[in-house]
């Protein structure tokens, strides 16, 4: 079967690795890109399938051309191959944009069984994007997918949905999309299937390190898109204004205590133990 | 399509069951502020148009217009009866055009709620619309910018009118983006879409308006209904707010995150309490130990997007107090901080404010606690 796994670089939010710029917005310049978290169960996700039914798993990202390392972080988990779409007129990209790219890319590779992406980015949290490349390719989507099934002689899938209080059991034709819900755990019961999920495992770490150079770039040629679907001009939305959340107004006024001082932590202890009101 | 027509302000209403939810009434009430406001400064007459979707949801479509609108499509039929996402798309699509029998093209804003289901539904939405969406909005006002655009004003700087302004905290709630979406002079981008954070407005019940509710034809194509639900069974959830006490970790953990969970699930075990997560520590994807791997789940996030708990005692572990996690938990009786940073925001709002490390602090305060219940008779 084959399989696509969108991914995508954010700034790593991790503490001290983000920066702020004097106005206190994100200083994107200064902060480091890492693999979207939610990206690596979307992975895991396509690795399963993989390990269960062979076949090729492609990665698609979008951005600069230095996110051929955003693609090699993914490849490390899992990935046979790897594409950047990466073009000034594909940049400044909003969801509806970037859905008819990825849709695009995903129509040159062609054959495309199921396309899995993460729940939502960490930097746009948007959670737009996957379900917009399911509506620009056609095809079914199912979101917060905790759990995969794939019935290939049928073409269809059973998806495990995890949403509100409720477990959902769904059922739907390939090829789909899946977006995986940060709950989704791949599930290995075959010892045959752990052992294969290890061997590509390792692959997959020896791979990504050497495969930088040989991941290639679609630029807008490339993916054939109207040139008023993609980039800054396909976007419908406009970022007017970035500014700092406003300081709220003092509400409760803190006793200022120093964490040095054992008559403090003492102090702490006392009302701590008083407020909950039990022994 | 370009230089259409467009009219009205759509909301997507979900049920909770046969009932509303809190997040509709409370968009429905907003809806119609803004559209107020619109009318009198646009002197005009266009309208908030609520869709309803389900099976046998009389009393739910009712209910929209307790609180302001002038027309309720209720989209009713067994196939809408759960959701799901394709065929809601396309109900709700078919039924805001012109072919449905509206006097435009398409709506002129659309607002749905940023709950999972909402989120889906307006991404889907809008790709089907052609439009953009900005998603997990907390305030919306509508005026003519001054627009200076590459493509959508030539490069000039031009006023724009009756643009929908939808403000989203980013980042886990440190920066506010404010998004418009603007046609293009060659392309229209409609309607002007966002999601709203269930809990940014105000519900405000509305008697004695002209009012009537549509029930249109709902007509689905199997390819529509081609996803199909084939079992449901509700599940226990974590539920943080049965907990009197909550013991909760931020970004503070930062410097070793396993450690900082075990002081945090100790606490929390002395204290009786329920463990709870900052937004940040869900986003940071921490790789902890196995032996604390199951508490670095996303259902302990506390916050906008998360849990709203109100405990006896708030113990805030490495908190910043960024607006998202505010919003979760400043209605605790009393709140206690720890963090190494004497300046921050969590400090507003804090009753017992200890500058430390958490790593130093804690362990000394569990054991203080604990010699303090001894001491009780």
């Amino acid at each position: 079967m084959k399989f696509v796994v969108l991914v995508k670089g954010v700034p790593d939010f991790r503490h001290g690795h983000v920066k702020f710029k004097e106005d206190n917005t994100l200083d994107r310049g200064q902060t480091p890109t890492v693999l979207n978290p939610n990206d690596h169960l979307a992975l895991q996700a396509a690795l399963e399938s993989k390990v269960k039914h062979g076949g090729d798993v492609h990665l698609i990202s979008m951005g600069p051309p230095n996110y051929k390392r955003i693609i090699t972080e993914a490849m490390s988990i899992y990935g046979d191959a790897g594409v950047l779409c990466s073009d000034i007129k594909l940049g400044g990209a909003d969801t509806l944009a970037t859905a008819y790219t990825l849709a695009a890319a995903i129509n040159k590779i062609g054959g495309i069984d199921i396309v899995f992406a993460g729940f939502k980015s960490a930097d746009g949290e948007t959670g737009q994007t996957g379900p917009q490349v399911a509506w620009k390719l056609g095809w079914p989507v199912v979101t917060h997918v905790t759990r995969l099934t794939i019935d290939e002689a049928n073409r269809t899938f059973t998806a495990e949905r995890f949403v509100y209080d409720e477990v959902e059991e769904v059922t739907g034709p390939l090829p789909a999309v899946i977006i995986t819900d940060p709950g989704f755990r791949p599930v290995y019961t075959k010892a045959s299937h752990r052992l294969k999920h290890r061997d590509l495992s390792e692959d997959a770490k020896a791979r990504a390190e050497t495969s930088l150079d040989a991941i290639p770039v679609w630029g807008f040629n490339d993916l054939g898109c109207a040139e008023d679907t993609v980039g800054l001009r396909g976007s419908p939305t406009i970022v007017r204004v970035v500014e700092p959340i406003p300081k709220a107004p003092s509400e409760r006024t803190a006793l200022l205590l120093d964490g040095t001082k054992d008559n403090d932590i003492y102090e702490a202890a006392r009302v701590i133990v008083q407020k909950m009101g039990a022994s | 399509m370009s230089k259409g027509t467009y009219r009205d302000m759509w909301v997507y209403a979900e049920r909770k069951g046969e009932d509303l939810s809190p997040v509709a009434k409370e968009m429905v009430s907003e809806a119609r502020r803004l559209m107020d406001k619109y009318n009198l400064d646009y002197k005009a007459n266009e309208r908030v148009i609520v869709a309803v979707l389900g099976h046998k949801i009389d009393k739910a479509a009712k209910q929209a217009l307790e609180y302001g609108a002038d027309i309720v499509i209720q989209l009713d039929d067994p196939e809408l009866e759960y959701f799901r996402l394709e065929a809601y798309t396309h109900a709700l699509y078919g039924a805001s055009i012109r072919a449905a029998g509206w006097d435009y093209d398409k709506p002129r804003y659309f607002l749905f709620p940023a709950t999972h289901n909402g989120r889906d539904l307006s991404a889907t939405y809008c790709a089907e619309a052609e439009t953009g969406c900005a998603s997990d909005c907390n305030k919306l006002y509508i005026e003519d910018p001054p627009i200076k655009h590459r493509f959508k004003t030539g490069g000039n700087e031009l006023v724009l009118e009756r643009i929908l302004h939808m403000k989203r905290p980013d980042f886990s709630g440190f920066e506010w983006s404010t998004i418009l979406c603007i046609d293009n002079p060659d392309k229209d981008f409609h309607p002007q879409t966002c999601s709203v954070i269930p809990g940014s407005f105000k519900v405000t019940p509305i008697t004695g308006r002209k009012s009537e509710i549509k029930k249109p034809a709902v007509r689905l194509t199997s390819k529509q209904l081609r996803v199909k639900t084939t079992s449901r069974k509700p599940v226990q959830k974590l539920d943080l707010t049965r907990y009197d006490n909550i013991v909760a970790l931020g970004r503070g953990i930062n410097d070793d995150p396993t450690k900082g969970f075990q002081l945090g699930v100790e606490l929390a075990r002395q204290l009786d309490a329920g463990l709870g997560l900052s937004r940040g520590v869900i986003t940071a994807s921490y790789d902890v130990d196995a032996s604390v791997k199951q508490y670095l789940d996303e259902v302990r996030q506390i916050g906008e997007t998360g849990q709203t708990v109100k405990p006896k005692v708030y113990v805030a572990l490495g908190i910043s107090g960024a607006i998202q996690h505010k919003k979760g938990m400043d209605q605790s009786s009393f709140i206690v901080t720890v963090n190494k940073d004497p300046e921050t925001p969590i400090r507003e709002f804090s009753d017992v404010y200890i500058v430390g490390d958490i790593f130093e602090v804690v362990p000394k305060l569990a054991a203080a606690i604990e010699a303090t219940r001894g001491k009780k008779p």
